[in-house]
């Protein structure tokens, strides 16, 4: 070992090699004035002991004093100072070499913590293979630029967001969506830059490099987070600031009152405020480390906490509890055929760009046959795709929000909506069209009626399947003790099939968007503390309202992550109660380590008085705690 | 003009660590706004970029006995 590496090998491992030294020098100058009667000697050592461990304690205890801090060094200076000054060498080095060792290890643990955020930003590799002017060639990652081919080989980590061009491939999106198996992509399917293609070799089209890409953009949210001080943190910040100089206050009118420079000295010691304020930051930045990793954005320290007292999860229905892919189930036609009610519907819809416009003209789209109205087939001049029937456009068209639309084609009028446009228009339903809707709505679907020029000609039943993790998602909430509730716009008794399907306590039907946030306004009213999980864009109004909004699928979309309390990067409903559960063990973990900081001082205050403690156990008791408040913290890191 | 910079401390021993290189540094002339914090180790600085060269950041936060590094 050269000189070099040996000054590179001290400088890294200095606080180790300082603490141990001093702690040999104590054992070895106690074991001195223990053993024999070699007290010079022993008291030299021991003062040696004291000096190498409290170098640089005193350094930076100069530093805050000088800065007008006061923190825990300068009350450890002040302790191992004055021991000596009254001849308590044993006590002075006992002190130093106790902290020294306390804050060491809690560097390590601590170091564990801060590196949490480090694996994140270690996902994205630094290069990426392009193809630029015929040549494939390999470039900083940051450096390729928006529309460039990227090309990422079986095994390989894919260095930006894009779309795949070519090729086909499992990907394991886990660094960024948190989901464990990997998803297959191929052509137009998004991929995220740090995930890890599995298999196939792929083509991507960057859309984002560097730091516009999902993975950054999460980071920057991380650590944004990480900084957000929740309540209590900041309570226990402004707390610590008049909580020191007090103890040094308290120390000083001690030795007024006793005349005891022991008592006072360890009143110093064990005063200070050390695992109160470690305890509350590291429940918080654990958690949010954790969430990161399993593709749950929290928004920071404030929402977590309050995450916490979440009594009650209100889901919207459309795309959340279920696919959000509505497919049409069933055309039924009163006294004309399904295929002209389906035809009609779709033109008459192909403007809306509500989902359940998008189903009708799909399956119109999908059917074997020529498209008729009235006898006459339909132009196909608007559709390129070979084998799919064309939809002629409205002549005009209007949107009845929540309820319909109405439009005119071939001098028609046209009405296709739900059960309250055709009361707001006067339309009479007969038995037997009633009938049909009754039949279909009990099942759980949503049916929209079609009305030409004032008479009802058919309906159609359009289906929007569960999505599997639903029942065991809201189960798993009502074991954790939380009121479930549905908020959907459709009626009654379709919201009624879906709530019995999903085991859902509650629903709340017919709903327009502004009348779930009154809902939720209710509920908090009476008390609970509402989440809302929706998927970020429709939502908005009520995510805001509630007291936690949780917006799903939030990758690659900025605006869910920016706007939501919490994000599940992935569609993934069964994130949700572990979110929950981590909010709440959190809350539990911050009150634990302010119990057990205050519970330590209290004890030790006791132990001061009635003279148990002296100023190393006091020392020992009291980093002790600091070790264990962290280590409580860190339990989160593997929640 | 105003810019900003980062680095990482990862070697704050407690908060009172991250208070003193805060005091620290919010005394280098040309510095606008500093924050740092315990939990995370993060320092950002705002500073007048035409008072102060933001290599003395970096000096600073050295001289309280920590070690900066880039974010």
């Amino acid at each position: 070992m050269n000189k070099q590496s040996i000054t590179q090998y001290y400088r890294k491992h200095r606080k180790a090699i300082v603490t141990a030294t001093s702690g040999l020098l104590y054992g070895g100058g106690w074991g001195l004035g223990y053993l024999t009667s070699f007290e010079m000697a022993s008291t030299a050592i021991l003062v040696l002991a004291t000096i190498v461990g409290g170098y640089d304690i005193a350094k930076t205890a100069y530093h805050e004093v000088s800065n007008r801090t006061l923190g825990i060094k300068t009350l450890v200076t002040l302790a191992a100072i004055g021991a000596i000054v009254i001849g308590e060498y044993w006590e002075a080095a006992a002190v130093v070499f106790l902290f020294s060792l306390g804050s060491y290890l809690e560097g390590r643990t601590m170091r564990k913590t801060r590196t949490a955020l480090q694996e994140l930003l270690e996902m994205t590799p630094d290069t990426a293979t392009v193809r630029r002017d015929g040549e494939v060639q390999e470039v900083p990652a940051r450096e390729v630029e928006e529309g460039e081919v990227v090309i990422v080989k079986p095994g390989g980590k894919i260095p930006i967001d894009g779309e795949v061009v070519d090729g086909e491939s499992a990907v394991n999106q886990a660094p960024v969506t948190g989901e464990s198996a990997p998803v297959h992509k191929a052509d137009g399917d998004e991929v995220y830059a740090g995930t890890v293609n599995q298999e196939g070799a792929l083509e991507i089209r960057t859309t984002g490099a560097g730091a516009d890409t999902t993975l950054e953009r999460i980071i920057r949210r991380v650590e944004k987070a990480q900084e957000a001080q929740s309540p209590t943190e900041s309570l226990i910040d402004r707390f610590a600031k008049y909580y020191t100089p007090a103890v040094i206050v308290l120390a000083i009118g001690a030795y007024a009152v006793t005349q005891n420079a022991i008592l006072s000295l360890t009143l110093l010691v064990i005063g200070c405020p050390g695992a109160l304020v470690i305890g509350p930051p590291v429940s918080i930045v654990s958690a949010i480390g954790n969430a990161a990793r399993s593709g749950v954005l929290m928004k920071g320290g404030e929402h977590l906490e309050r995450a916490g007292k979440i009594d009650l999860v209100a889901f919207d229905k459309t795309g959340t509890l279920t696919k959000g892919e509505t497919t049409v189930a069933d055309v039924e036609g009163f006294g004309v055929a399904g295929d002209e009610v389906l035809s009609l519907a779709a033109t008459a819809e192909k403007k809306s760009e509500h989902h359940l416009a998008d189903a009708i003209v799909d399956a119109a789209r999908e059917r074997p046959t020529a498209a008729t109205d009235g006898g006459a087939t339909v132009a196909q001049a608007d559709d390129t795709d070979a084998g799919r029937q064309s939809i002629p456009d409205p002549d005009d068209f209007d949107v009845v929000a929540g309820k319909g639309v109405i439009a005119h084609t071939d001098a028609h009028e046209v009405v296709v909506g739900n059960r309250a446009l055709l009361d707001d228009r006067d339309i009479d339903v007969p038995s037997q069209v009633a009938d049909y809707v009754r039949e279909r709505e009990e099942r759980g679907e949503t049916v929209v009626h079609v009305v030409r020029d004032g008479d009802i000609i058919g309906a159609i039943a359009l289906r929007d399947e569960l999505r599997e993790a639903a029942p065991g998602v809201v189960a798993a909430l009502q074991d954790a003790g939380i009121e479930t509730v549905m908020l959907t716009g459709d009626n009654e008794r379709t919201a009624a099939a879906v709530a019995e399907e999903v085991g859902i306590d509650e629903y709340r039907a017919e709903l327009l968007p502004e009348d779930k946030q009154s809902v939720i306004e209710a509920y908090q009213a009476d008390g609970h503390v509402v989440a809302m999980v929706g998927d970020g864009i429709n939502d908005a109004p009520s995510l805001a309202t509630a007291d936690v909004g949780i917006a799903m699928g939030a990758a690659g979309t900025d605006t869910a992550i920016e706007t939501a309390d919490m994000a599940l990067m992935a569609d993934d409903l069964e994130r949700i109660p572990y979110a929950v559960k981590l909010s709440k063990a959190t809350r539990w973990n911050v009150l634990e380590n302010v119990g057990l900081a205050v519970l330590t001082v209290t004890v030790l205050l006791a132990g001061v008085l009635t003279s148990y403690v002296t100023l190393a156990s006091g020392m020992l008791v009291h980093e002790a705690s600091v070790l264990l408040v962290i280590l409580n913290g860190m339990r989160l890191l593997r929640y | 003009m105003s810019d900003t910079t980062q680095f990482r401390v990862l070697d704050f021993d407690c908060p009172t660590c991250a208070s003193t290189v805060e005091r620290a540094l919010s005394n280098v002339d040309g510095v606008q706004h500093v924050e740092v914090h315990y939990a995370t180790g993060r320092v950002e600085i705002e500073y007048d970029d035409s008072a102060v060269d933001p290599d003395a950041f970096a000096q600073t936060i050295e001289s309280q006995g920590y070690t900066p590094q880039p974010a």
